[in-house]
Protein backbone atom coordinates (compact mmCIF):
# COMPACT_ATOMS: atom_id res chain seq x y z
CA UNK A 1 0.00 0.00 0.00
CA UNK A 2 1.33 3.14 -0.92
CA UNK A 3 1.61 6.23 1.53
CA UNK A 4 -0.45 8.67 -1.15
CA UNK A 5 -3.33 5.58 -0.28
CA UNK A 6 -2.49 5.50 3.60
CA UNK A 7 -2.80 9.32 3.33
CA UNK A 8 -6.01 9.22 1.50
CA UNK A 9 -7.59 6.79 3.46
CA UNK A 10 -6.29 9.00 7.06
CA UNK A 11 -8.03 11.70 5.32
CA UNK A 12 -11.32 10.05 4.67
CA UNK A 13 -11.43 9.50 8.42
CA UNK A 14 -12.89 12.78 8.12
CA UNK A 15 -15.79 11.48 6.45
CA UNK A 16 -18.46 9.73 8.13
CA UNK A 17 -18.32 5.82 8.46
CA UNK A 18 -21.11 5.18 5.48
CA UNK A 19 -19.69 7.84 2.94
CA UNK A 20 -15.99 7.12 3.66
CA UNK A 21 -17.05 3.29 2.65
CA UNK A 22 -18.36 4.76 -0.09
CA UNK A 23 -15.96 7.11 -1.44
CA UNK A 24 -13.18 4.75 -0.90
CA UNK A 25 -15.00 2.29 -3.15
CA UNK A 26 -15.39 4.48 -5.81
CA UNK A 27 -11.61 5.68 -6.08
CA UNK A 28 -10.83 1.89 -6.07
CA UNK A 29 -12.88 1.30 -8.80
CA UNK A 30 -12.06 4.08 -10.72
CA UNK A 31 -8.38 2.90 -10.35
CA UNK A 32 -7.47 7.00 -9.43
CA UNK A 33 -4.03 7.54 -9.24
CA UNK A 34 -3.59 7.91 -4.89
CA UNK A 35 -2.50 11.70 -5.21
CA UNK A 36 -5.90 12.67 -7.12
CA UNK A 37 -7.74 10.37 -5.28
CA UNK A 38 -6.49 11.81 -1.92
CA UNK A 39 -7.34 15.57 -3.43
CA UNK A 40 -10.86 14.24 -4.41
CA UNK A 41 -11.18 13.31 -0.68
CA UNK A 42 -10.04 16.46 0.86
CA UNK A 43 -12.02 18.56 -1.94
CA UNK A 44 -15.21 16.60 -0.36
CA UNK A 45 -14.73 16.73 3.14
CA UNK A 46 -13.96 20.85 2.86
CA UNK A 47 -17.00 21.17 0.78
CA UNK A 48 -19.04 19.48 3.34
CA UNK A 49 -17.41 21.40 5.94
CA UNK A 50 -18.33 24.31 3.82
CA UNK A 51 -21.77 23.74 3.68
CA UNK A 52 -22.04 23.39 7.24
CA UNK A 53 -21.62 27.21 8.01
CA UNK A 54 -24.74 27.95 4.90
CA UNK A 55 -26.62 27.39 8.71
CA UNK A 56 -26.61 29.59 11.99
CA UNK A 57 -26.05 27.28 14.21
CA UNK A 58 -22.05 27.02 13.55
CA UNK A 59 -21.75 30.89 13.66
CA UNK A 60 -23.56 31.49 17.28
CA UNK A 61 -21.68 28.03 18.93
CA UNK A 62 -18.13 29.14 17.66
CA UNK A 63 -18.39 33.68 17.75
CA UNK A 64 -21.67 33.90 19.77
CA UNK A 65 -20.62 31.74 22.50
CA UNK A 66 -16.81 30.01 22.38
CA UNK A 67 -14.93 33.06 21.24
CA UNK A 68 -16.61 35.38 24.22
CA UNK A 69 -17.73 33.64 26.43
CA UNK A 70 -13.81 32.15 26.86
CA UNK A 71 -12.84 35.87 27.78
CA UNK A 72 -15.38 36.10 29.97
CA UNK A 73 -15.00 32.71 32.01
CA UNK A 74 -11.19 33.29 32.27
CA UNK A 75 -11.90 36.56 33.68
CA UNK A 76 -14.45 34.89 36.41
CA UNK A 77 -11.70 32.08 36.33
CA UNK A 78 -9.12 34.71 37.87
CA UNK A 79 -12.24 36.06 40.38
CA UNK A 80 -12.87 33.05 41.38
CA UNK A 81 -8.78 32.22 42.17
CA UNK A 82 -7.95 35.95 43.84
CA UNK A 83 -11.16 35.43 46.17
CA UNK A 84 -10.11 32.02 47.41
CA UNK A 85 -6.22 33.67 47.99
CA UNK A 86 -7.92 36.64 49.98
CA UNK A 87 -10.42 33.90 52.06
CA UNK A 88 -7.41 33.17 54.70
CA UNK A 89 -7.08 36.63 54.84
CA UNK A 90 -8.56 37.92 58.81
CA UNK A 91 -11.74 39.67 58.74
CA UNK A 92 -12.94 37.80 55.83
CA UNK A 93 -15.10 35.47 57.03
CA UNK A 94 -18.25 35.98 56.45
CA UNK A 95 -17.05 36.40 51.92
CA UNK A 96 -17.33 32.47 52.62
CA UNK A 97 -20.90 32.78 51.01
CA UNK A 98 -20.17 34.81 48.40
CA UNK A 99 -17.25 32.79 47.21
CA UNK A 100 -18.79 29.65 47.13
CA UNK A 101 -21.76 31.56 44.87
CA UNK A 102 -18.29 33.00 42.68
CA UNK A 103 -17.53 28.96 41.99
CA UNK A 104 -20.81 27.96 41.54
CA UNK A 105 -21.74 30.56 38.94
CA UNK A 106 -18.46 29.65 37.13
CA UNK A 107 -19.01 25.80 37.22
CA UNK A 108 -22.31 26.54 35.59
CA UNK A 109 -22.08 29.40 33.75
CA UNK A 110 -19.07 27.08 32.05
CA UNK A 111 -21.16 23.97 31.93
CA UNK A 112 -24.26 25.55 29.81
CA UNK A 113 -22.30 27.08 27.09
CA UNK A 114 -20.31 23.91 26.77
CA UNK A 115 -23.41 21.93 26.93
CA UNK A 116 -24.93 24.71 24.10
CA UNK A 117 -21.66 24.61 22.13
CA UNK A 118 -22.18 21.00 21.45
CA UNK A 119 -25.55 20.87 20.99
CA UNK A 120 -25.82 23.61 18.18
CA UNK A 121 -23.41 22.46 16.18
CA UNK A 122 -21.64 18.93 16.65
CA UNK A 123 -19.94 18.94 13.34
CA UNK A 124 -18.20 22.27 13.51
CA UNK A 125 -17.23 21.47 17.32
CA UNK A 126 -13.61 21.44 16.77
CA UNK A 127 -13.59 25.31 15.20
CA UNK A 128 -15.93 26.35 18.50
CA UNK A 129 -13.28 24.78 20.42
CA UNK A 130 -10.37 26.56 18.47
CA UNK A 131 -12.45 29.76 18.62
CA UNK A 132 -11.85 29.01 22.67
CA UNK A 133 -8.59 27.83 22.96
CA UNK A 134 -7.44 31.32 20.72
CA UNK A 135 -7.87 33.68 23.74
CA UNK A 136 -6.79 31.14 26.38
CA UNK A 137 -3.60 31.04 24.21
CA UNK A 138 -3.41 35.09 23.99
CA UNK A 139 -4.50 35.49 28.08
CA UNK A 140 -1.88 33.15 28.96
CA UNK A 141 1.04 34.98 26.96
CA UNK A 142 -0.13 38.27 28.74
CA UNK A 143 -0.30 36.89 32.33
CA UNK A 144 0.76 38.81 34.65
CA UNK A 145 -0.81 38.53 38.23
CA UNK A 146 2.56 37.03 39.84
CA UNK A 147 0.26 35.92 42.89
CA UNK A 148 -1.65 33.53 40.75
CA UNK A 149 -0.45 30.18 38.66
CA UNK A 150 -1.59 30.62 35.32
CA UNK A 151 -3.21 27.67 35.69
CA UNK A 152 -6.20 29.56 37.37
CA UNK A 153 -7.25 30.87 33.80
CA UNK A 154 -8.23 28.01 33.22
CA UNK A 155 -10.85 27.26 35.98
CA UNK A 156 -13.64 27.33 33.80
CA UNK A 157 -12.37 24.48 31.03
CA UNK A 158 -13.19 21.66 33.04
CA UNK A 159 -16.95 22.21 33.46
CA UNK A 160 -16.98 23.39 30.00
CA UNK A 161 -16.02 20.28 28.43
CA UNK A 162 -18.28 18.25 30.46
CA UNK A 163 -20.83 20.22 29.16
CA UNK A 164 -19.72 19.31 25.62
CA UNK A 165 -19.27 15.77 26.64
CA UNK A 166 -22.62 15.76 28.12
CA UNK A 167 -23.78 17.48 25.01
CA UNK A 168 -22.46 14.83 22.53
CA UNK A 169 -22.95 12.07 24.04
CA UNK A 170 -26.82 13.23 23.66
CA UNK A 171 -28.08 14.03 27.34
CA UNK A 172 -31.56 15.31 27.20
CA UNK A 173 -32.77 17.62 30.24
CA UNK A 174 -36.13 17.79 31.41
CA UNK A 175 -37.65 21.02 31.13
CA UNK A 176 -37.87 21.39 34.81
CA UNK A 177 -34.75 20.95 35.25
CA UNK A 178 -33.52 23.19 32.54
CA UNK A 179 -35.97 25.63 34.29
CA UNK A 180 -34.88 25.12 37.75
CA UNK A 181 -31.34 25.66 37.00
CA UNK A 182 -31.94 28.62 34.76
CA UNK A 183 -33.93 30.19 37.37
CA UNK A 184 -31.00 29.19 40.15
CA UNK A 185 -28.44 31.34 38.03
CA UNK A 186 -30.00 34.23 37.21
CA UNK A 187 -31.32 34.59 41.30
CA UNK A 188 -27.30 33.82 41.81
CA UNK A 189 -26.55 36.27 39.47
CA UNK A 190 -28.83 38.97 41.13
CA UNK A 191 -27.39 38.11 44.46
CA UNK A 192 -24.13 38.72 42.78
CA UNK A 193 -24.86 41.95 41.18
CA UNK A 194 -26.05 43.07 44.84
CA UNK A 195 -23.22 42.93 46.25
CA UNK A 196 -21.17 44.45 43.11
CA UNK A 197 -19.58 41.33 42.74
CA UNK A 198 -20.91 40.76 38.83
CA UNK A 199 -19.26 42.39 35.76
CA UNK A 200 -22.05 44.24 33.44
CA UNK A 201 -20.57 41.78 30.72
CA UNK A 202 -21.15 38.88 32.53
CA UNK A 203 -25.05 38.36 31.89
CA UNK A 204 -24.14 37.47 28.57
CA UNK A 205 -23.31 34.23 30.37
CA UNK A 206 -26.70 33.99 30.85
CA UNK A 207 -28.50 33.09 27.36
CA UNK A 208 -26.76 29.65 27.28
CA UNK A 209 -28.98 28.22 29.32
CA UNK A 210 -32.32 29.91 29.06
CA UNK A 211 -31.40 29.11 25.49
CA UNK A 212 -31.44 24.81 26.84
CA UNK A 213 -34.92 26.47 28.59
CA UNK A 214 -35.80 27.24 25.36
CA UNK A 215 -34.68 24.03 23.46
CA UNK A 216 -35.58 21.48 25.85
CA UNK A 217 -38.86 19.54 24.47
CA UNK A 218 -41.82 19.45 27.31
CA UNK A 219 -42.31 15.65 27.99
CA UNK A 220 -45.44 15.88 26.56
CA UNK A 221 -43.80 16.73 23.14
CA UNK A 222 -41.24 14.14 23.65
CA UNK A 223 -41.71 11.29 20.83
CA UNK A 224 -43.12 7.96 21.81
CA UNK B 1 -35.29 25.54 -11.94
CA UNK B 2 -32.02 22.75 -11.92
CA UNK B 3 -29.02 23.69 -12.02
CA UNK B 4 -26.48 22.89 -15.37
CA UNK B 5 -24.60 20.06 -13.15
CA UNK B 6 -27.93 19.13 -11.46
CA UNK B 7 -29.18 18.21 -14.58
CA UNK B 8 -26.17 16.20 -15.73
CA UNK B 9 -26.29 14.30 -12.59
CA UNK B 10 -29.97 13.05 -13.16
CA UNK B 11 -30.12 12.57 -16.69
CA UNK B 12 -26.71 10.66 -16.62
CA UNK B 13 -28.60 8.78 -13.38
CA UNK B 14 -31.46 8.22 -15.03
CA UNK B 15 -29.75 6.55 -17.86
CA UNK B 16 -27.71 4.59 -15.79
CA UNK B 17 -30.65 2.74 -14.55
CA UNK B 18 -30.31 0.22 -11.64
CA UNK B 19 -26.53 0.74 -12.24
CA UNK B 20 -26.57 4.18 -11.13
CA UNK B 21 -24.52 5.12 -8.04
CA UNK B 22 -21.00 7.34 -7.74
CA UNK B 23 -18.62 5.49 -9.55
CA UNK B 24 -20.38 5.12 -12.47
CA UNK B 25 -21.78 8.22 -12.83
CA UNK B 26 -18.72 10.00 -12.78
CA UNK B 27 -17.50 7.85 -15.21
CA UNK B 28 -20.27 8.41 -17.60
CA UNK B 29 -19.86 12.51 -17.25
CA UNK B 30 -16.56 11.98 -17.90
CA UNK B 31 -17.26 9.88 -20.80
CA UNK B 32 -20.22 12.16 -22.31
CA UNK B 33 -19.14 15.93 -21.43
CA UNK B 34 -15.55 15.19 -21.64
CA UNK B 35 -15.03 16.77 -17.93
CA UNK B 36 -14.25 14.83 -15.20
CA UNK B 37 -15.80 15.70 -11.70
CA UNK B 38 -14.85 15.97 -8.38
CA UNK B 39 -16.27 13.60 -5.83
CA UNK B 40 -16.96 16.57 -3.52
CA UNK B 41 -19.08 17.84 -6.28
CA UNK B 42 -20.68 14.49 -7.13
CA UNK B 43 -21.79 13.87 -3.87
CA UNK B 44 -22.52 17.39 -2.23
CA UNK B 45 -24.95 17.59 -5.31
CA UNK B 46 -26.50 13.98 -4.90
CA UNK B 47 -26.95 14.82 -1.31
CA UNK B 48 -28.80 18.49 -2.42
CA UNK B 49 -31.17 16.44 -4.94
CA UNK B 50 -31.93 14.05 -2.22
CA UNK B 51 -32.93 16.73 -0.09
CA UNK B 52 -35.29 18.04 -2.64
CA UNK B 53 -36.56 14.78 -3.11
CA UNK B 54 -35.52 14.36 -6.70
CA UNK B 55 -33.07 11.51 -5.93
CA UNK B 56 -33.05 8.47 -3.62
CA UNK B 57 -29.90 7.00 -2.41
CA UNK B 58 -29.60 3.63 -0.50
CA UNK B 59 -26.71 1.61 0.19
CA UNK B 60 -26.07 -1.38 -2.18
CA UNK B 61 -23.28 -4.35 -2.14
CA UNK B 62 -19.99 -4.27 -1.90
CA UNK B 63 -17.93 -5.62 -4.67
CA UNK B 64 -14.65 -6.72 -4.83
CA UNK B 65 -13.92 -4.41 -7.45
CA UNK B 66 -14.25 -1.93 -4.85
CA UNK B 67 -12.27 -3.74 -2.34
CA UNK B 68 -15.24 -5.20 -0.82
CA UNK B 69 -16.41 -1.27 -0.08
CA UNK B 70 -20.41 -0.66 -0.48
CA UNK B 71 -21.90 1.20 -3.34
CA UNK B 72 -24.23 4.45 -2.90
CA UNK B 73 -26.97 3.79 -5.28
CA UNK B 74 -29.14 6.25 -7.07
CA UNK B 75 -32.40 6.16 -8.12
CA UNK B 76 -33.85 9.64 -10.06
CA UNK B 77 -37.61 10.37 -8.36
CA UNK B 78 -40.66 11.05 -10.90
CA UNK B 79 -40.37 14.57 -9.17
CA UNK B 80 -36.84 14.33 -10.33
CA UNK B 81 -37.80 13.67 -13.97
CA UNK B 82 -40.07 16.14 -14.05
CA UNK B 83 -37.40 18.98 -12.85
CA UNK B 84 -34.52 17.14 -15.50
CA UNK B 85 -37.66 17.49 -18.54
CA UNK B 86 -38.79 21.39 -17.22
CA UNK B 87 -35.05 22.18 -17.43
CA UNK B 88 -34.55 20.79 -20.73
CA UNK B 89 -37.82 22.71 -22.09
CA UNK B 90 -36.16 25.47 -20.94
CA UNK B 91 -33.10 25.31 -22.74
CA UNK B 92 -34.92 23.97 -25.62
CA UNK B 93 -37.30 27.17 -25.26
CA UNK B 94 -34.37 29.81 -25.10
CA UNK B 95 -32.63 28.00 -27.56
CA UNK B 96 -34.59 28.37 -30.08
CA UNK B 97 -33.63 31.04 -32.99
CA UNK B 98 -29.31 31.14 -31.75
CA UNK B 99 -27.21 31.26 -34.18
CA UNK B 100 -25.39 27.69 -33.39
CA UNK B 101 -28.99 25.58 -33.02
CA UNK B 102 -29.77 27.13 -36.27
CA UNK B 103 -26.63 26.46 -38.27
CA UNK B 104 -27.10 22.87 -36.98
CA UNK B 105 -30.15 22.27 -38.17
CA UNK B 106 -28.73 23.66 -41.40
CA UNK B 107 -25.87 21.67 -41.45
CA UNK B 108 -27.87 19.04 -40.31
CA UNK B 109 -30.36 19.01 -43.56
CA UNK B 110 -27.90 19.23 -46.15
Amino acid sequence: MSLSWSLTEVAAHLLRQEEREVVLGDLSEAQESPWRGLLNVLGLVTRRQLLLWKSWRPWLSGFGLALPCSFLLMGASIGVSQAYQHLGLPGTFNQQPLFLCEVLLLALWSWSGGFVVGRLSRSTLWISVLLCFSPCLFCLARFRIPSLSRASLFLFLLPAAVGVFQSMRGVQIRLKAAFALAVSITALMVYMGSRNRLGFLNWSLLWPVWYIVATTRHPSEEPE
Amino acid sequence: MLGEFEYVLITTAAALGEQAYGAAIREEIARTTGRRCSLGALYTTIDRLETKGLLKTWMGDATPQRGGRAKRMIRVTAKGVQAAKDFYDAVTRVSRGASWVVNRKGRSSV
